[in-house]
């Protein structure tokens, strides 16, 4: 018996798959077209390392032996470059698939990572704000079917809310057969605060054993961010897959010896760009209603610390990439680096919000209305999305 | 209930039969409290974790492969001894409670396994010297061992972190005078994580010049025996702590509105006792206690309770222990944890009766990710179930003890006496059916085993 099977056993056991309550399971419907990743840099990634400001007079004094030299870069426009490692970056950029994003931070000014991550990931204007996720407070304001998943990141606060989500990881502890979750499932029917996550995964192992996914994909100590990318299009491509995943990287905080091209943090930019290249071939047809953002807590220090690394900072740059974005740009309301233009006299200055990103990419993704977006970022009504980067 | 209570809300779960021997829980609790917490010898034995470090430098230039993976190998063999050695105490310790206050602490003040090969190398020492001998001594000198220790210097750096004013730094700036090289300066790394996570909590009032003013008390503050730069600065075979004048960021510091006359390594001990006996430190640590003891959402009274037992004995650990065991909120039937997967791993184990941690041990709980001394960040692992019971989590949980089932041990209880009893290691709820499943004999006795750890009343404590 498949996994299929045995939903549909337990479905005739109990009542029907419906009465479960789960809008994740989606026989015949039609979802709601578009797909949104969300990817978090865990760390605080140096936006001034990633995507250069070579063009601003004052780069490479502020970053001294840290600054690249113009010839390694690979330009995109207003003098901004993408580091070497990025260089696989240049093929979205070619197909006007690629919004790079600068001068860009969270509404909440903190160099704590976990205050950043609770501010970036619940989509409020302060760590407290909300217990929940801004990826599930979107499922929640989302119509039709849809469904969010998690990518070998157990259950980040993005997704964390009362909108059902699955988790999926490439880990595998042993074989199980039907008729021990069957029973499993009736133990976990005692408990009201664990069943819907038992039978969540269970519906997902039974859409995952649909897929074919390769032995070991994404397996190992977190190095493969390609695999781990592969697996994750193989989740969300089928048409009644999930609209909305999260993933995330780590490693990104780099307090000292982040080195130029080929360095330790190159090395990273590398697998974040070669993963979403892996991600997007991997897609197929269905990269064409997908959107991919990613973002970090905070940028680091503009100018070098003690150590060849760099400090927690404030702004720094994201990317927003898919066939729906508007066009291939750099946007930046560039404050400088100018001494005097620094935020508290060290880090770069934020002149774009978070939230203003993040509300024209669900409105775009997914045809949502302004109001709608509002309450996907509750107290943001002041910050107008940013629509414009979404054609 | 109350047994069970103490066995799997303080401790790390019951064995077979312990829930109905105990019969003073409260007392049983108190007793493991009484001396201090065992220490353990080193299980890696004569392995020079120095040796390893420079070794590992040394063949990163080189393209000598079979050297490479031969140090790789030793290296790996080194870990695994040192993890399975700190997850067997974990099985098999007659003061459980003790091993999960090491375990609470350690992951309170954590290194991470993941980030560099010296810490890598170290993180089990750490936990033996920094953080076991002081789990029921005093706050202030666990912190002082864990800012000491090698592991957590390198982790955070700071045995990078030079005085932007130290001679070395004078002495640097004048030969490269005109060059284009990277200044040799301050690493704020340490300073942060040491108020925002180790002491005050991020609320705890300190902003971006006290952090900038810790990292200049602490420079000078670095480690011998490991190669690399700092080697030049602080020679000596052994790996270990030395403060080095030369690196010392000179001049008065203002911590907290608090000034600290220039005095070396002096300073950096005020600092941390001072950190440590204030106010904000007290609410967080004790914060952090009871939503590990007792709730994700951590009672305040209770909270208060604990931070005032903390406060009134200046960071006395087994006081504030005992105070953890005499809160109501403890032992109500309103609070429940749901166990993490070290948590729901080892009380597995110990439901089986093991003598030791298996050697898979390692990959299983990276595979349940939440490798040994390896959190993501310096935050350490989360300590809620919105983290935790994550349905691929729980998926994986089934999986494995599934696997166990079928292993010697799993096949030994579910072939005996045992196997019934197995109900009696967790507290069901009032329609759990697992005692029922357990008696059904159609149902293969391996899988029965299963069941009862797989099942949902075992995964909470």
């Amino acid at each position: 018996m498949d996994r299929r099977d045995f939903l549909h056993r337990a479905g005739m056991c109990f009542g029907g798959v419906a009465t479960f309550g789960f809008p994740t399971v989606r026989f015949a419907s039609v979802p709601e077209p578009g797909r949104l990743v969300f990817v978090l840099l865990r760390g605080g990634f140096d936006g001034l390392a990633a995507l250069v400001p070579a063009g601003d007079d004052g780069y490479a004094s502020l970053r001294g032996a840290m600054a690249f030299a113009p010839d390694a870069l690979h330009p995109l426009e207003a003098g901004f470059g993408l580091a070497p490692g990025l260089a696989p970056l240049r093929a979205f950029w070619e197909r006007g698939e690629l919004v790079a994003l600068h001068a860009m931070a969270i509404p909440f000014r903190t160099r704590s990572h976990f205050d950043g991550q609770a501010v970036l990931e619940t989509g409020m204007d302060r760590p407290e704000g909300s217990a929940d996720g801004w990826l599930n407070r979107l499922l929640q304001v989302m119509e039709g079917e849809r469904s969010g998943i998690a990518v070998a990141a157990g259950m980040p606060r993005s997704m964390i809310g009362a909108h059902p989500v699955s988790t999926w990881s490439p880990a595998e502890l042993g074989a199980v057969d039907d008729a021990y979750l069957d029973r499993l499932h009736l133990l976990y029917r005692s408990d009201p605060r664990l069943f819907n996550r038992f039978e969540a995964a269970v519906q997902q192992q039974a859409r995952t054993a649909e897929m074919e996914m390769d032995e070991g994909m994404g397996r190992g100590p977190g190095t493969d961010v390609s695999a781990l990318f592969r697996a994750a299009a193989r989740l969300i491509r089928p048409a009644t897959g999930p609209n909305v995943a999260a993933m995330e990287l780590s490693g990104w905080d780099t307090h000292a010896n982040q080195g130029l091209e080929g360095g330790p943090l190159d090395r990273l930019l590398g697998r974040l760009a070669q993963g979403l290249v892996a991600f997007r071939d991997e897609m197929e047809a269905a990269w064409a209603d997908t959107t991919v953002v990613v973002m970090t807590e905070f940028g680091r220090t503009a100018r070098p610390n003690g150590t060849r690394g760099t400090d927690h900072g404030t702004a720094g740059a994201g990317f927003v990439l898919g066939p729906r974005v508007a066009r291939s740009a750099v946007v930046a309301d560039w404050p400088g680096l100018a001494d005097h233009a620094l935020f508290e006299g060290r880090d770069l200055r934020p002149t774009l919000d978070t939230r203003a990103v993040l509300k024209g990419v669900v409105t775009g993704a997914f045809d949502l209305t302004a109001a709608q977006a509002d309450r996907v970022f509750p107290g943001s009504a002041g910050v107008r999305g940013r629509t414009d980067l979404m054609g | 209930m109350t047994a069970l209570r103490a066995l799997n809300r303080f401790g790390l779960g019951a064995g077979p039969g312990d829930a109905r021997a105990l019969d003073d829980p409260r007392g049983w609790l108190e007793s493991q409290l009484d001396s201090s917490a065992p220490l353990r010898p080193t299980p890696g034995g004569d392995v020079d974790v120095g040796a390893l470090v420079r070794e590992q430098r040394a063949l990163a230039r080189s393209d000598d492969d079979a050297r490479r993976s031969d140090l790789r190998r030793r290296i790996l063999e080194f870990t695994v001894t040192e993890s399975r050695d700190a997850l067997t105490a974990r099985t098999t310790s007659a003061r459980p409670f003790v091993e999960r206050l090491v375990a609470f602490w350690s992951n309170h003040l954590c290194v991470s396994a993941a980030a560099k090969l010296p810490t890598r190398l170290l993180a089990g020492s750490y936990e033996r010297e920094a953080i076991r001998p002081h789990v029921l001594g005093r706050f202030d000198e666990m912190v002082r061992a864990s800012v000491r220790h090698p592991a957590m210097l390198t982790y955070l750096d700071n045995a990078q972190s030079v005085g932007p004013d130290s001679p070395a730094a004078r002495t640097v700036a004048r030969r490269r005078r005109g060059e284009d090289a990277p200044p040799v300066g301050l690493n704020e790394n340490h300073a942060r994580e040491l108020l925002e996570l180790h002491t005050l909590g991020v609320d705890g009032g300190y902003d971006q010049d006290d952090v900038r003013a810790l990292a200049r008390v602490l420079t000078g503050w670095t480690v011998t025996g490991l190669g690399g730069a700092g080697a030049r600065f602080a020679p000596g075979d052994g790996v270990g702590f030395r403060f080095v004048p030369l690196l010392h960021d000179p001049g008065d510091k203002t911590v907290l509105g608090r000034r600290y006359g220039e005095g070396g390594e002096g300073e950096g001990d005020a600092v941390i006792r001072d950190l440590c006996r204030h106010p904000s430190t007290a609410t967080f640590v004790a914060t952090k206690l009871v939503r590990h003891f007792v709730d994700d959402d951590p009672p305040p009274d209770a909270v208060t309770r604990v931070a005032r037992r903390f406060r009134d004995t200046e960071g006395d650990l087994r006081e504030t222990a005992r105070a953890l065991v005499h809160l109501d909120a403890a032992w109500s039937d309103a609070h429940r944890k749901f166990r993490t997967p070290q948590d729901w791993l080892v009380a597995m184990l110990r439901g089986l009766g093991a003598r030791e941690a298996p050697p898979s041990v390692l990959g299983v709980l990276r595979d349940l990710r939440h490798p040994l001394w390896a959190p993501p960040s310096p935050r350490g692992f989360g300590d809620t179930m919105a983290e935790w019971a994550d349905p691929d989590g729980l998926l994986n949980r089934a999986e494995l003890a599934r696997t166990v089932a079928r292993t010697p041990a799993g096949r030994r209880v579910g072939s005996g006496p045992g196997l019934p009893a197995l109900a009696d290691l967790a507290e069901g709820s009032g329609d759990d059916p697992l005692r029922a499943v357990l008696a059904d004999s159609s149902i293969p006795s391996d899988e029965r085993v299963a069941l009862a750890f797989a099942g949902p009343s075992f995964q909470w404590r």
